[in-house]
């Protein structure tokens, strides 16, 4: 079973995404094999989370099994958060221009649904040391670090910020990084730390997943990465 | 699955900032790549010459060099001449304006390039090596030409063989080495510039990534010498949009490894929505025609 947990529909405004589509994107997946991809609306990450958040569920029940939500909050909007029918909530610091540790988002970690952030090394809103902070301050609720930190450079720094802290989990996608560094954050932080994502489509979904698909891994890591620990961690049944 | 897949774009060598393989070969077979052309990081980040040296050194039959020119006035470039440029016979050759400090559209830039691509007649130019190559030849020839050991490229004369730079054999031999740059190293306007001052210039660019499709869009509408490398073209759909409009054959596999993924790339070579033939085209086909082999 192949789980996307970083996915999004949508177009953006600072590039051509020449499929914004989930359709799309579910014939990405049967082309692959992607059993299912949590995703945000594009739009939600931008400037109208609500509006978002209520496409990104309407194409939930259009493609049963297919795709899981993370509703965004957006802190300065103060977004409803709700239970029914999502995999948890997104946040991305970057966009918001509200540090991941900012006390806004305490509804988001109050709530207690599992939370994908987007990392950034080096951002002021992002860096993976605001992981290990919230990540000390809630340690009940799941988190994932978009991107581990994005930048190379970065990664291994993030994979020790947050060892100690077994409620963050790697997320890998990103167009910087490369099957050889999926596999040494399999080394780093252990493979069961590890989930497989794509950004898709803001990224290409067969680029993300060849990344991983073709990563020298063993199998037993390459099936935890990129399934096993997101369905244990968001409680999924094939 | 291509039947051939040539990786236009791979470095070997050590980088400062990493621990990466220095030989790609493992991964080339790992990967089920059948070549690459490849430049030497001494080049990028150290010493340009140094590495061109080291480069045609190696001596694989699988990593077809790509070494480095710095156009520039006399005691500031590398080598020292268009001339010397043309003597080592590669078919393609990579500039990095932005790490080598140079203005690519410059006019010490532009005269170098018209040297490469506008020989002067003499005896030597039926040949793109001709008598004047020296001891250079050897090293640069031999793997462009050779056969792929262990693929399907077979011979030399077999699918996918290059014709021999410095031998003359083949429709390739004599003509001006196709011109790399990274699209970090530049910008789509000034590529423009230099195709529009120079029709006859084969370009390819590397590395042009996701963020700049409109640009590099209308750059491959303005200018029908540009290639493009496919390897981070990476946002949904891309590259079957690129192909749609500009054709399969104006896009080259290639990935930039080790710094870049290797991995995505080749996965998505596999599973693109393109007919077999178009995938073909851009796994080893487009390069080899853009090269100057067998179409």
């Amino acid at each position: 079973m192949i789980l996307d947990a970083h996915g999004h529909v949508g177009t953006w405004p600072d590039f051509l995404i020449p499929d914004p589509t989930a359709e799309g994107l579910v014939a990405t997946m049967d082309r692959i094999g992607v059993t299912a991809m949590g995703i945000s609306h594009l739009l939600a990450v931008g400037p109208d989370a609500e509006r978002g958040n209520r496409l990104a569920r309407e194409i939930a029940e259009r493609h049963p099994g297919r795709f899981g939500v993370w509703q965004v909050h957006n802190p300065h909007h103060r977004t409803p958060l709700t239970r029914d029918g999502v995999w948890g909530v997104k946040l991305h610091p970057d966009v918001h221009h509200c540090r991941l540790d900012d006390p806004r988002y305490d509804p988001v970690w109050e709530f207690g649904l599992p939370v994908l952030a987007h990392g950034q090394t080096e951002s002021p809103w992002s860096d993976p040391e605001q992981f290990a902070t919230v990540a000390a301050r809630h340690p009940d609720v799941p988190i994932l670090m978009g991107h581990t930190g994005l930048w190379p450079y970065g990664f291994a720094r993030a994979a020790r910020l947050v060892a100690d802290h077994p409620n963050v989990y790697l997320e890998v996608c990103g167009s910087k990084s490369t099957g050889r560094w999926i596999a040494r954050l399999a080394e780093l932080a252990g493979p069961e730390r590890v989930v497989f994502g794509s950004d898709a489509c803001f990224l290409d979904l067969r680029i993300g997943y060849g990344r991983l698909a073709l990563a020298p891994l063993t199998p037993a890591a390459r099936a935890l990465i990129q399934g096993a620990n997101l369905a244990r961690l968001l409680n999924l049944t094939s | 699955m291509p039947k051939l897949i040539v990786d236009a774009h791979r470095l070997v060598g050590p980088v400062p900032f990493d621990d990466l393989p220095v030989d790609p070969t493992p991964d080339l077979d790992r990967l089920g790549i059948t070549r690459a052309l490849v430049t030497h990081t001494l080049s990028l980040y150290s010493d340009a010459e140094a590495g061109n040296d080291a480069l045609f050194a190696l001596g694989d039959p699988r990593l077809v060099p790509v070494p480095v020119v710095v156009p520039g006035v006399p005691g500031a470039c590398a080598p020292a001449t268009p001339d010397a440029v043309r003597a080592w016979g590669a078919r393609m050759v990579r500039l990095c304006p932005e790490r080598h400090r140079f203005d690519l559209t410059g006019p010490a830039a532009l005269r170098w390039l018209t040297a490469l691509t506008d020989p002067p007649p003499g005896p030597d130019t039926g040949s793109d090596m001709g008598s004047a190559a020296g001891p250079a030849v050897g090293p640069v020839a031999g793997p462009v030409a050779g056969p792929v050991a262990g693929s399907a490229a077979g011979s030399a004369a077999g699918p996918g063989a290059w014709p021999a730079a410095g031998t003359g054999a083949g429709s390739g031999a004599g003509t001006a080495p196709v011109v790399a740059v990274d699209l970090d190293e530049t910008s789509t306007g000034q590529l423009r510039t230099l195709a529009e001052r120079l029709p006859g210039l084969r370009i390819l660019v590397l590395n042009p990534g996701y963020r700049r499709l409109r640009a590099l869009a209308e750059l491959m509408a303005e200018a029908p010498g540009v290639w493009v490398e496919i390897g981070t073209v990476n946002t949904q759909g891309g590259v079957e949009w690129l192909a749609e409009r500009f054709g399969a054959e104006r896009l080259v596999f290639g990935t930039g490894a080790p710094v870049a993924d290797d991995c995505g790339p080749r996965f998505l070579l596999d599973h693109l929505d393109l007919t077999p033939e178009e995938t073909d085209l851009i796994a080893a086909g487009s390069l080899e025609r853009l090269l100057g082999g067998r179409s």
